[in-house]
């Protein structure tokens, strides 16, 4: 009986990593989007043009639907912290929970009390106060993503604590610890992803309702809007912020760096391997294709230097699944690739004014919107794949993490439960978003009125 | 420090049972009081804006107790694992039903988000009240400060390897759920006009006769099953605190309810509840999970906090939080202030 399956590790991991990637589905979307949001409202109060209004509005709908499903598929995630991870929660709450607790006092309470005013609020609130409620969600949401951060960065990088007389951990200083170099790369390569992610969900609808010829005002506003902040964000989220993430796993992690590019044998002009099946029994990468030196060059500078393989390291200190987390790195960066070939191309023709004309462009650009919610969702598996077998880095491991109380079988029973119920939410909510595509912006109030009586 | 903790973290759990245990109350009277979809929107838009501010008191208080008492949280939401996660499901389709409820004006749909929202909350409401008993009956703590409980094993006793429901937790989860509902009808006779206000100040009137006698029962049954606490209740001058904001509170309750004064109802309804868990908290203290397998297993609140620094440093900027929140409350409360007539079939208002 020594199968994967009744390691009790492993069906902990499975629920935790089910239940954050679906809700990060969510929160990526309305920490981009919530920008979009400041940039109309304040482009409506400077001109004074409905156009602006009118985007916000119906954006602010498809905010809300991703904001409620964001809100409580998130819940589950801090009270795991205690049900599944019970002995991770003795050995380091004294410093992780201090950045749970801030996040609830010093983002959730705002994001709170003002997003029922950003959605319902603008007759009511009028033009200003509208504008700094969208300012004020958009700021708690990333204040919110902060703290996560921050939290994360500590099992990555550990900072700024010390070791009680009874080993567990506390804090030392907690400047140290919310200003871990880890926390503030791994921030702006994060919140960059995300308004990846929101560019290009823009970006689509714009493309969708130009090609279906309807709102063409509308679409125009979102093209250009998505396309110009996507080329931004899509150049950002590779250089300088994920250039920077990589070196810091290889200045802090360098077997975690080995294992992402399937490196089994150290050595100078290291290549990055473009394609390539990790063999990890035979320690080889399978029909690789590389670029040569360009390893050395990412990661530490010069085309010479020397960068270490995963045979310089003990086995059991390298992460527990190479082929994902080698998968999980090179297929992101493959798509951060060409999310900016998108969108060079997207910007150079709506630079020589024929985007709206340009079909094939509009149409790819519409079938794009899922790619960067894979891209993120696979940055995140990085991370967390790569940080294995430790839960905090150096100190403590995975397998020492989990509750020893809980047994399999209420782990695989509430896994179940998740996964039914999320089912059920995801089918909810892509119909509700479906509806409030299908009507449009400029159908006022669509939502809570009229037309679906006839339902 | 530890004991400053244990005061603050108690606020935040208690000003959460208050603000958000309204909202269980209306979800628990909601098939009730609300009998016609227009009723029913009206219901919903008395509590709609604010549930989730509500309820981020519970995620602060959560990631509070992580930062602070630790090893309290790793025990209790281990042991209690399928309670929790129970209570975690309802919490996602008490959201998703407030949110989603009034998205689209169809008699079915409204009809059924309705109902979810109001099982999610009985059910949220009854098993709180459930935990509340584990609280002070205890639970079946080893020597490592661990448990793993089941459901029920012997409903008779309350010593020994007990389970989550017995005789006196159940008990108290009736009397917990009969209080919210008291409570929700007083916040709904504030706040609503029209039939539905007719119905929750009726409604609210019984629910409070009958929380008289039930007082009495759960007291009697807590001698019972913990003739401990009782002790150090007594000889504890802020249990005797306690009592008094009890009976103030009961005071200006009954004559609110009496006069036809609704926010003076209200006022007593909340500190009520108030009093009654202030003097449950400094009652229980130090010891914070009663062990019934033997009492030197407890946990105290000694044995469960962090490192001092991690402590000290909470305290640092807790108060920061404190004052922003105290600010949005402010800004809600004016926000939302009024009441809530019958809807005109959407959730425009506000």
């Amino acid at each position: 009986m020594n199968s994967a399956f009744s390691d009790p590790a492993f069906w902990n991991r499975l629920q935790f990593a089910f239940t954050v990637i679906y809700h990060y589905l969510f929160p990526q979307l309305t920490m981009g989007l919530a920008w979009f949001l400041v940039y109309w409202k304040w482009q409506a109060l400077r001109t004074g043009e409905e156009k602006y209004n009118q985007a916000a509005r119906f954006w602010a709908k498809i905010f809300g639907l991703n904001f409620t499903i964001g809100v409580v598929t998130g819940i589950p995630m801090e009270f795991q912290f205690g049900t599944n991870w019970a002995d991770f929660t003795r050995y380091s709450g004294g410093v992780i929970g201090q950045t749970l607790a801030m996040e609830g006092m010093f983002a959730f309470f705002l994001e709170s009390a003002l997003v029922g005013a950003l959605i319902w609020g603008e007759k009511k609130l009028g033009p200003r106060n509208h504008f700094l409620a969208a300012i004020g969600v958009a700021l708690g949401s990333w204040i919110s993503g902060f703290f996560i951060i921050a939290t994360n960065s500590f099992m990555q990088h550990p900072v700024g604590y010390l070791i009680a007389p009874d080993g567990s951990l506390g804090l030392a200083s907690l400047s140290t610890f919310l200003l871990n170099p880890w926390a503030l790369i791994q921030f702006a390569h994060n919140q960059t992803a995300s308004v990846v992610t929101g560019s290009f969900v823009v970006a689509s609808m714009g493309a969708f309702y130009t090609l279906r010829n309807v709102y063409p005002t509308q679409a125009g506003l979102y093209l250009r809007a998505g396309t110009f902040a996507g080329l931004i964000a899509s150049l950002l989220v590779a250089f300088p912020t994920g250039d920077q993430q990589a070196k810091m796993v290889g200045d802090y992690q360098p077997v975690t760096l080995a294992a992402m590019e399937g490196r089994f044998v150290g050595g100078e002009m290291a290549g990055v391997n473009v394609i390539g099946q990790p063999n990890v029994k035979e320690r080889r990468l399978d029909n690789p294709i590389v670029i040569p030196g360009a390893l050395s060059f990412l990661a530490y500078g010069t085309f010479q230097s020397y960068v270490h393989g995963l045979e310089e390291y003990p086995e059991n200190t390298w992460p527990d699944n190479i082929e994902l987390l080698y998968y999980s790195f090179h297929l992101m960066i493959t798509m951060g690739t060409i999310f900016i070939l998108i969108m060079v191309c997207a910007n150079f023709q709506r630079w020589r004014g024929c985007l709206d004309s340009t079909r094939w462009l509009l149409w790819v650009l519409m079938l794009s919107f899922p790619f960067p919610y894979i891209a993120n969702t696979l940055g995140w598996m990085t991370a967390e794949l790569g940080r294995q077998p430790w839960l905090v880095y150096d100190l403590f491991q995975t397998r020492d993490g989990y509750s020893k109380v809980v047994s399999n079988g209420d782990t695989i029973f509430t896994l179940i439960g998740f996964t039914g119920l999320y089912f059920v939410l995801g089918l909810l909510f892509l119909y509700l978003v479906g509806r409030e595509i299908y009507h449009g912006p400029e159908d006022e109030g669509s939502s809570h009125h009229g037309k679906e009586s006839a339902l | 420090m530890i004991e400053t903790w244990y005061g603050i973290v108690s606020f935040m759990l208690i000003t959460y049972v208050v603000l958000d245990g309204r909202n269980f109350g209306v979800g628990i009277l909601h098939m009730f009081v609300a009998r016609t979809p227009a009723e029913r929107r009206q219901v919903v838009a008395a509590i709609g804006p604010l549930w989730s501010w509500h309820e981020v008191w519970l995620l602060a208080f959560g990631g509070s107790l992580v930062a602070v008492f630790p090893r309290l949280l790793a025990s209790a939401f281990a042991g209690y694992y399928l309670a929790l996660f129970l209570i975690l499901w309802c919490f996602i389709l008490r959201g998703v039903s407030l949110e989603v409820g009034g998205h689209i004006n169809d008699r079915l749909w409204q009809d059924f988000w309705d109902f979810v929202f109001a099982v999610s909350s009985l059910l949220l409401a009854i098993l709180f009240g459930a935990a509340l008993g584990n609280l002070a009956r205890g639970v079946p703590l080893d020597r490592h400060g661990d448990f793993s409980m089941a459901f029920f094993t012997d409903v008779q006793t309350v010593r020994g390897n007990v389970g989550l429901l017995d005789w006196y937790t159940v008990s108290i989860a009736v009397f917990a759920t009969v209080m919210l509902a008291a409570h929700g009808a007083t916040y709904l006779a504030l706040k609503t006009e029209g039939p539905v206000h007719d119905r929750s100040e009726f409604y609210g009137k019984w629910l409070w006769t009958a929380i008289g006698p039930f007082l009495l029962i759960v007291t009697a049954e807590t001698w019972f099953v913990r003739p401990d606490l009782f002790a150090s209740g007594v000889g504890n001058p802020l249990s005797w605190l306690g009592g008094i904001v009890i009976l103030v509170s009961a005071f200006t309750l009954l004559s609110g309810l009496r006069d036809r004064q609704e926010m003076r109802a209200f006022l007593g309804s909340n500190f009520l509840i108030i009093g009654l868990l202030v003097t449950g908290a400094v009652t229980i203290f130090p010891v914070i999970l009663y062990s019934t397998l033997a009492p030197e297993n407890s946990l105290t609140v000694y044995s469960v906090a962090s490192s001092p620094s991690s402590l000290s440093t909470a305290a640092l900027w807790w108060p920061f939080g404190l004052i922003l929140t105290v600010c949005y409350f402010i800004f809600i409360s004016r926000r939302y202030y009024g009441k809530v007539g019958v809807c005109r079939g959407n959730q425009n208002h506000y």
